[in-house]
Parts: C-alpha cells; structure tokens; sequence
C-alpha cells in the first residue's frame, strides 16, 4: 500500500520563491539534560515535486513555437502540441468531452469531443489532435453538432438515469452535456443492460458500475498518479465494466481524486455518500491544513456545517489534486465541538469580561507562549508581539508527523510551520515545554492553538495554573485549561499560512464565525491591549501587512474587495469532472 | 393628453358628524340579511357547508386538486417510496421539508431516515408533489391541517406522514421500457468479486 512508503522528498534548498521571508535557523535549546537535542524542524524550503498537469491550458504564445489557426471563423494562435480542444477553449468555445482530463493523459476513447477539420473526411476527436498551421476547425456545425448529439444518445444507452439518487447530480458532467446537446427523448424500447450497482471496492470508494460511462479516467489517475494501477476495464461491448484488478483494493492514498474526476456519478466517496445534495452546498476557496504542502482547496459548506473538501487546480503547489488524508480535515469544523464562548474556571462569560479578567490574571507573571504550527501567520505574529510585551518564552506546538509520499503528502502535518517559526523567532524545544509545565516553572502559559500532543501529567498540571488556550473545538487539551477563548476555525476568517514551499497559502471565511469566536489575531489583540501594549491592528489589518510583505496580489484584492471571499452556491458552479 | 379634474367635495354634514345614522344604516342592512337568511327556506343566498354536520361530505364541495395535509406513499413492500431526492425540499418555497438520507440497501439504494414537514411553515403550493419524481409525497388526503395544541404537533415526521399513505400504483421510470423490472438480472458473471 502506499501508505507505507518512507518519506523520500530530496529537501535541496534550489527553489525558495523569492518573497519568502528566510525562516530561522534551528535552535539550540540552552540545557541538556533528558531533552533530545534534536532542534525545530528542518525549514529549509522543499523543492516540492512539479504537480503532474501534461495539459495545461493554451496561453497567448509569439515566436517559433506559435501555430495559427482557425477556429469557427475566428483565428487563435497557441503553443505548437496544444490540442484543438485547449485551442477551442481559448476562444471560450467549451467542446464538450469526457474522457480528456488536464491532468492525466489522453486517451480520447468517449468521442464526445468530435469536430469538424477541413480537409478531413471523418470526424476528429479534438482532445487528441494536436493543433497544425493553418487548421481549419469547425466546433459547432450542424454535422458536429449531430455528432455530439449521437454520442449522447449513445453513451446514454444503458444509463441508468437515476439521478434523483445519484450523488453527482447537480455536478455531472453528462446531464450538463444532455441539457446543452441533446435535450431529446429516449428511443430506447429494450432492456437495458444491467450492471453491479454499488459495489465497495476500496476504503472510501463505492463503484455504480451501471452509471460507468467508461471514460477511463479513474484507470489512468490510479495507473498515473499514486501509480499503483488498482482499477481496470474488463469485458467487452456493453458488457464492458470497471473493476478491481484481482487481489487488489482501491486503497492509495489518493483514492477520493477519483470521485472529483469522474464526470458522472460511478464512483461515489463514502464519507459524502447521501449526505447532501451538490446544489444545497456553497464553495469557499481556500487551502488544506492537513500538512506542510497546503493544497488549494474548496470547502464546501451548507448551513456552517462542512460537507467536503475538493482539490482546486493550483499548478505551482497541488496540481488537480489533494490526498484523502487533507479531505477529512473538516472533521475538525463539527459544530457539536465548536468552542462558542468564553469560560473561566469552567464558567462562561462573555467575551469582552472573559478577556479583561484573563489580562488581568496574566498581568506580571513568568508565562510561556505556544505558537501554533496549525494557526495563521497572523495569530503568530500577534502572539509575537505578546510575548515581546510579556518577555515570555516561546515555544511552537503543532500536530505531531505523519506519512508522507513523493506525490503531496508531507511529514510534517502542520500547515503553517514555517510561518510559526518565523514569527516566534527563537524558540525552545517542544519537549521542554512539557517538563517546565509539570515542573511548574511557569506560572502562567498561552496555547494560540489547541492541536498538538500533550502528556496526561502535563493536562493535569495545567489546572493548577493561569492556562490560556485560543480553542476553536473541545478536545483533550483545551479541557485542560482554565481559560478559554473561543477563537475562529480555519472556515470563518480571512487568514494565511506559509508552506513548505515558502508561498503563502490563503485561507477564506466559509461563513461567519458563531456566537463569541474571533479570529486568534484579535483575540490576541485585545489581550495585548488589556496588557497595556502597542495596538497590532485588527485581524484584517494584519492580513494586509501580510499580504503586503509578499507581495501577494490575489490577498489584497480579497481584503480590499471582500466580494470575493463570499461562498459560491455550487449550484451555480456547473459541473466538476 | 388632457389632463381632467374632479373634484369632489370633502365638506362633511351635521347627520355625517354625529355617525349615528350611518351606524344605524349599517344595522338594518345587517338586520335585513339576517331575518331573510334565517327565515327563508333553503337559506337564502348563503352557501355555507355545515362542517360537522352528519350528512355533510366535505370532500363533496372540494375540487379534484384540492391541496390537503402531505403523506407519503408507500412501496409494495410496505416501506416509504421516497428515495430522499430532496428535490421537494429544494423546490419548497417555505423551506419547511427536511430530509436526512441513508442506504436503504437494495438497488434503490437512498431512502430518508427522517422526513419532517412543518406543517405550520408550509404554505400549501404543492410544488412539493410536482417535484416529486417517484410519487412519493402526495397532497391529496383532502384533509386540513387540524389544529394542534403546542406548535411541535404540527411537525410531521415520516411515520406520521406514512400513516396516511397508501401503495402506490404508479409506474417507476416513467413511460417507456421499464428496465427495471424487464432488464434481466445483473449478468451473474458480474458477480465475481476477486477478494
Ligand atoms: S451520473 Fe449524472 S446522469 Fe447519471 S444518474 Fe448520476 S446525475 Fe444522473
Ligand atoms: S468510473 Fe467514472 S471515471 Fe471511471 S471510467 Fe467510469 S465514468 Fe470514467
Ligand atoms: S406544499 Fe409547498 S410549501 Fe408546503 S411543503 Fe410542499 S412545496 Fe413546501
Ligand atoms: S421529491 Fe419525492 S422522492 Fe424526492 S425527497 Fe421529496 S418525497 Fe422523497
Ligand atoms: S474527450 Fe476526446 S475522445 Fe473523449
């Protein structure tokens, strides 16, 4: 299985993108002792593997390479190798196809893409025809459009039309081609062909093999990607079904891509089988904090619940894709374990009381400040600035490694350890901050996140102190503090995160945050102000002065105009696959 | 366009001051409706249906499409026909139809583990029922809402909704073939699972 591969990533220091603030260097801890000697992570920045994409969208191209040509009348000059498809799409034309995926290679086995070239007696699959100079191409005559029409009909054959149950309806592919190209009624007077109907064939996947429109792009994402090759076609005609390959089960670490690249709905994730229709969700655009690599995401919400994670096309960190382990990382946003007000000694309080009297408890003790590698730069940095006020010791906590692989995965499942570091400056070692705790060296400490491991001795020696956690969920750690702030989730506020590569990663408020829940840099704020300390400016501001320092154009837009940031009702969002 | 003026005199009398002859007025009419209703027999102009009454048929006096209290009907083996397509509780201008889903097992594969209708929030379109592609949800009880005493009684949930419902008759699919029940079994080589 693939998960069992050793991590073996080459770390080489060849590409820092040039805006990345230079991380610290590791730093060694000033008592030895017990404590492993072992300092911080290593932040040199990851060469990470170019994401597998062979086709890339057409851009605007000069020079030796360029090829023109003439597209339904109009002329459109691309890349020499581009396909007609890509071409057609510069010019807004969208041919409708089902097999031809940016991501993986071509196979042109569904004929939906066919077109019409001068000088060409048949037809022409457009995903596989590479462009030629002077190509004559027509996407929309009435002899391809026929043809479309046909292959419609055809591949509807033995469909079952069960899309009242099926989960892809609202995103399928095929009832967006039916309704542009097809509209008519069937002719079937036959039996349909009956295949498998929900078949378990992996540990997240259930087949439909009567939905299968056997495009094969599953085939060749498992054969491609992850490289192992579980799925296969078998049979012939239309009896031909998709299936396992003997002794195998669809279990990379990958396997849920499947799903988002199948255009129609065969393949179908067991975490989000039934649980609600496509068209009740909205997409906010942001990114995984499942680890290190950050992957451009959606979240797809209803209700302030979160329904699913799906990878978004980002050519310079995760390609078309994203691992099954990131996809149930809005597990963390359950609302039934949402922290939603303040409490004190078990007490709730509100928010404004709650941080007066938690200034007023730390105010001139010995306190050791947590950075969290799971928080934003933003909460880093404010918790910085605390700590400056305070003169605490620092140190960073963060979820503890995990499996990695050379597709995304990476060991470190923190996604913002670099940008922690960075804002923490020097650091003592995370070990050391469980012996100081239980050896009561600190009268008062400040959790900025509550993920990360800590002992059961260390929990229970928390009470016994002025323990501050900035928790968004209950769980083990944040019972054990005193104090505690509700703080935004990574769904509810405008944040960003530094990954492995260096880039900066933008997350995106899915909706509003419940009740008492800030984002942790205003929390942190309001305390330094309680403190008497400097004013670090709001949240938002912080996020600019971010944004600023990177030079992050599509963050400063999103703060400027917050239009942007509002969810989509994937309703309006057309298919995917 | 010529614009024309009326003008109407808004002066208002001793006799429209005190009201009482307009009171009065209002009075015999009323009275007047009253005795001849009343007195005459056959009940005069009034088309009141006498609810209640033991020969009065209410569903007489409705019209065919008459949209009474939902129910939901049933499968040949007694379970609920819904397969939990939401698309009444998406098409619901009210948005009073909730619906979780779960596997029923079977080639059918969804059913609604709950289907809950606020009958207090519903404002009676019927959307819900030409939404329905399988005939589950049906109005046709010819039946009103009754009045509950706490406004949690008026939220039906799935075995009060399927109290009132019967099998259905209706063809699965549509018209056309039915491949459903004419398909032949899945071919039994399909069948073969490697593990
Ligand atoms: S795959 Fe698409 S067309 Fe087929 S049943 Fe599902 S939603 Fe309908
Ligand atoms: S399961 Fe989906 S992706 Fe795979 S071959 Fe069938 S239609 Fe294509
Ligand atoms: S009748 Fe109209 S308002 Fe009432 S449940 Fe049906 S769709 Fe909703
Ligand atoms: S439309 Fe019909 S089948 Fe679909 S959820 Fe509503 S009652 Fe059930
Ligand atoms: S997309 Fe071209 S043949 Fe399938």
């Amino acid at each position: 299985m693939a998960d069992t591969t050793p991590p073996k990533r080459s770390r080489s220091s060849a590409t820092i993108p040039p805006l990345a603030p230079e991380p610290p260097p590791p730093m060694s801890v000033p008592h030895s002792g017990p404590i492993p000697v072992a300092m911080g992570p290593d932040l040199s920045p990851v060469d990470a593997p170019a994401p597998h994409a062979p086709n890339l969208p057409a851009e605007p191209i000069e020079g030796e390479d360029a090829v023109s040509m003439t597209i339904d009348g109009e002329v459109v000059v691309v890349r020499k190798g581009t396909n007609v498809l890509e071409a057609a799409k510069r010019l807004g034309e969208d041919v409708s196809h089902f097999c031809y995926h940016r991501g993986l290679s071509i196979a042109a086995s569904c004929r939906q893409c066919l077109v019409e070239v001068e000088g060409m007696g048949k037809l022409q699959p457009s995903c596989q025809l590479a462009v030629q100079d002077d190509m004559v191409v027509h996407t929309k005559n009435d002899r391809v459009a026929q043809a479309r029409q046909d292959m419609l009909e055809f591949t509807l054959k033995n469909h079952p039309i069960d899309c009242p149950i099926c989960d892809k309806a609202g995103e399928c592919t095929l009832q967006r081609h039916y309704m542009d190209h097809d509209q008519s009624l069937t002719r079937v007077d036959v039996a349909k062909i009956r295949k498998p109907k929900h078949k378990d064939i992996g540990r997240e996947i259930v087949l439909d093999a009567e939905r299968c429109i056997l495009c094969s792009r599953c085939v060749r994402f498992c054969e491609e990607l992850p490289q192992t090759g579980e799925l296969t076609m078998i049979r012939r005609g239309d009896r031909e079904i998709l299936d396992i390959a003997d002794g195998h089960r669809l279990d990379n670490a990958y396997s849920i891509n499947v799903v988002d690249i199948c255009p129609v709905g065969a393949l179908t994730s067991k975490d989000f089988r039934f649980a609600v229709r496509a068209w009740e969700l909205r997409a906010t655009e942001t990114t995984c904090p499942g680890c290190a690599t950050g992957c451009s995401v959606e979240l797809h919400s209803k209700h302030e619940q979160a329904y699913r994670l799906v990878p978004r096309f980002d050519a310079s960190v995760n390609g078309h894709w994203m691992c099954d382990e990131g996809r149930y990382t809005y597990k963390e946003l359950d609302p039934a374990t949402r922290t939603r007000f303040a409490s004190i000694d078990g007490r709730q309080l509100p928010i404004a009381q709650a941080l007066a009297a938690t200034a007023k408890r730390l105010q001139g003790k010995k306190t050791a400040a947590v950075f969290s590698s799971t928080a934003t730069n933003e909460a880093n940095r404010a918790l910085a600035a605390l700590a400056d006020h305070m003169g605490a010791d620092r140190f960073v906590l963060g979820r503890p490694p995990g499996k990695a692989d050379d597709l995304l995965r990476d060991a470190d499942k923190n996604p913002n350890t670099r940008g922690a570091h960075a804002a923490a400056g020097e650091v003592r070692h995370e070990a050391e901050l469980s012996l100081q705790i239980a050896g009561r060296a600190y009268e008062a400490v400040i959790f900025l996140d509550d993920e990360g491991e800590v002992s059961g001795v260390v929990r229970s020696s928390l009470s016994s102190l002025t323990s501050v956690i900035l928790s968004d969920r209950r769980n083990a750690l944040s019972d054990a503090c005193t104090i505690r702030l509700p703080a935004a989730s990574w769904a509810e506020h405008v944040g960003t995160y530094t990954n492995r590569q260096g880039r900066l990663r933008v997350i995106r408020p899915a909706w509003r945050p419940e009740d008492d829940r800030h984002p942790r840099a205003e929390l942190v704020r309001e305390l330094l102000l309680a403190l008497g300390g400097r004013d670090i400016g709001t949240a938002r501001e912080q996020a600019r002065a971010v944004a600023e320092e990177y030079e992050h154009e599509e963050l400063l837009a999103l703060l400027t105009d917050p239009q942007p940031t509002r969810p989509r009702l994937l309703r309006f969002g057309n298919s995917r696959g | 366009m010529t614009i024309t003026v009326k003008k109407v005199s808004l002066k208002r009398t001793a006799s429209d001051q005190i009201y009482l002859p307009a009171i009065l007025k209002g009075l015999v009419t009323t009275a007047r409706h009253f005795f001849k209703n009343t007195l005459t027999k056959g009940m005069g102009d009034v088309d009141t249906i006498r609810y209640g009454e033991p020969d009065v048929n209410v569903e007489d006096y409705y019209p065919q499409r008459f949209r009474g209290v939902h129910r939901l009907m049933h499968r040949d083996d007694g379970s609920v026909r819904c397969v939990a397509c939401m698309c009444c509780s998406t098409v619901c201008p009210a948005r009073c139809i909730y619906i979780e889903a779960e596997d029923r097992g079977g080639d059918e594969e969804k059913a609604p583990k709950s289907f809950v209708i606020d009958e207090l929030k519903c404002v009676v379109c019927g959307f819900c029922v030409e939404a329905c592609p399988c005939d589950a949800i049906r109005m046709d009880t010819k039946a009103h809402m009754h009045p509950t005493e706490t406004r949690a009684d008026a939220v039906l949930g799935k075995l009060d909704l399927m109290k009132r419902g019967t099998q259905s008759v209706a063809h699965q699919g549509g018209v056309g073939a039915d491949f459903r029940t004419a398909a032949p079994k899945a071919d039994p080589r399909f069948e073969h699972d490697p593990r």
